[in-house]
């Protein structure tokens, strides 16, 4: 009995979801000129869209090179902001840690794609002379991503995940794009749309949902 | 939810210049954090059974690997390995899907503070569901359930675990174990749980040498480079030292057991010891409860050890301040 495509199909789907939830907050945070967490999103665009191809070979699509410079690009920046963060609010594990952690992960998926046969609809089975992925480093960064999963869910800082732990509050209160609203020059009906798309807790479960399914994909390969 | 819910304190979160560090940097409640911590064990495990052979029939699949634990085994223990393996067998997907979906019910039930009780309950009769039904009582009625090789099961450890972090008030003094059940059944808990290693350690194949060089040389098959080379010296010095081993870990285990009845010092030197012995078995032993070689379906018993024993880490009088969320202090962004 073969194994059920149903699942790949599941973990494509729900990583296209956060990928087109992060088109959207990034769509709603253009006007309002706001950065906290933008770098977040076009992360799990990329991110979503790409996985979403590893999940289910149909989906895929560019080349291989193209993915590593964009994750490659996505890793950079991501560490220096991580070290931005430590040089400015002190010594701490910033949030962006975790994000050039999955941007490294990314990028081990493209460059060791030898592990990921598994799976039947898994488009990035390749020959058995190929490099394979250290489990070790494979199962290390899973582990990562399942706390981060876990610890992000249990936070009662819900949008840290996005925006870290160093914006004000207010901004990671149902805000748009994580700056406050001037209720009187905008559209109440619109504005109240936009709030339920950006609340916090619906950014954080964005996040869970990438980690587990870049976890799930760590374990394919190991 | 805001954090201004969980604080139950508006007026902070509607100041512009709080951060979310101001909020919460208070002292960590480690009950909470090691309870966080065993749900990211349990998300793992629910993950690790939606593995693709964990659908499919036959000596590789889900059913032959509980198949090939019933053998040797008392007939009622045997009969229910037997039974479990038949259901999996004729229904793959839905068994493995429900056995998946129940993990990761747990894991995100741990998660939500009004169902971590419930998630927790859930996770003990679990626990010893696997250890009896697909775990085969953890070898314990073979006498192959040596501590090297994850005896008495490494499940049971999660329900041990799901006790001791049972959500309740208090403070964390004088260890986070202690919390729930008292001072009194904690350490009564950790010198049975101890004391059974020590015994599991020597009785039956645990002081063969040719069973615990064969328990390593099993596991070495599809292991990384590094791993192999480290599962050959151990196979190696068990087949040579393999009786001195299995006493000297019942030695350290009773150490261990009597640790946490000495001064706090003492008692962190023991847990020391209990973490670096089971951080080795892990590695050098369990292999990560065979992770790494892609046939796993739990890191086996030596993680789940080492979290147990820092349960039990002495806490000092500064570091178990109550935490108080409805007196939090306010104070600028740029301050923090």
């Amino acid at each position: 009995m073969g194994v059920p495509s149903w699942l790949y199909y599941l973990f494509a789907v729900l990583m296209l979801a956060v990928a087109a939830y992060g088109v959207t907050l990034l769509l709603i945070s253009l006007p309002m000129r706001q950065v906290s967490g933008r770098d977040v999103d076009i992360a799990h665009v990329f991110m979503g869209v790409s996985m979403a191809g590893m999940f289910v070979a149909d989906w895929a699509f560019g080349p291989s090179g193209f993915w590593e410079l964009v994750f490659s690009v996505l890793l950079i920046w991501f560490v220096v902001r991580s070290f931005q963060s430590i040089q400015q609010f002190g010594l701490h594990v910033p949030h962006q840690a975790i994000h050039a952690a999955m941007s490294f992960a990314m990028l081990l998926m493209y460059w060791y794609p030898a592990g990921m046969s598994a799976g039947s609809s898994m488009s990035m089975s390749a020959s058995s002379s190929a490099a394979k992925l250290d489990p070790g480093l494979g199962l290390l960064l899973a582990m990562a991503f399942f706390a981060s999963a876990i610890f992000t869910l249990a936070s009662p800082v819900k949008g840290a995940s996005h925006h870290g732990r160093h914006v004000p509050v207010l901004a990671m209160s149902g805000a748009p794009g994580g700056v406050q609203r001037n209720e009187s020059s905008e559209d109440r009906s619109v504005g109240a749309v936009e709030t339920a798309i950006t609340t916090p807790w619906l950014e954080d479960a964005s996040h869970v949902v990438m980690c587990i399914g870049m976890g799930f994909m760590l374990i394919l390969m190991i | 939810m805001t954090i201004a819910d969980t604080t139950g304190n508006d007026t902070v979160a509607s100041d512009p210049n709080v951060t979310a560090r101001d909020l919460t940097s208070q002292p960590r409640d480690l009950q909470r954090t090691f309870q966080l911590v065993l749900a990211t064990v349990w998300l793992l495990d629910a993950v690790l059974q939606i593995q693709p052979f964990m659908f499919t029939r036959g000596a590789n699949g889900f059913s032959g690997m509980l198949n090939g634990l019933a053998p040797g085994n008392p007939s009622v223990v045997h009969g229910a390995v037997a039974w479990n393996a038949s259901i999996v067998y004729h229904q793959p997907i839905l068994t493995n899907t429900l056995f998946a979906g129940i993990q990761f019910l747990i894991a995100f039930g741990i998660v939500w503070r009004r169902t971590c009780k419930a998630a927790l309950g859930l996770s003990i009769v679990w626990a010893f569901g696997v250890w009896w039904f697909g775990e085969a009582a953890g070898e314990v009625f073979q006498g192959g359930a040596t501590p090297f090789g994850g005896g008495p099961g490494g499940v049971l450890f999660y329900a041990v675990l799901a006790v001791l972090l049972w959500p309740s008030d208090g403070s964390d003094q004088p260890f986070v174990a202690a919390r729930t059940v008292g001072v009194s059944a904690a350490k009564a808990i950790w010198v049975v749980t101890w004391g059974l290693l020590a015994v599991l350690a020597l009785v039956g194949s645990g002081r063969s040498p040719q069973a615990l060089h064969d328990l390593v040389s099993g596991l070495n098959s599809g292991q990384p480079g590094w791993l192999s080379h480290i599962d050959r010296d151990s196979a190696s010095f068990f087949l040579h030292h393999g009786t001195t081993a299995a006493v000297l870990l019942a030695l350290a285990c009773v150490i261990v057991a009597v640790g946490v009845f000495l001064p706090p010092k003492v008692t962190q030197v023991t847990l020391v010891l209990a973490i670096a012995v089971f951080a080795v078995i892990w590695v050098a032993v369990q292999n990560f409860g065979g992770i790494l070689a892609g046939g796993a379906t739990d890191p086996n018993s030596g993680l789940l050890v080492i979290i147990l024993a820092l349960t039990y880490w002495p806490i000092t009088v500064a570091r178990s301040v109550p935490i108080d969320r409805t007196t939090v202090e306010p104070r600028t962004a740029k301050g923090a």
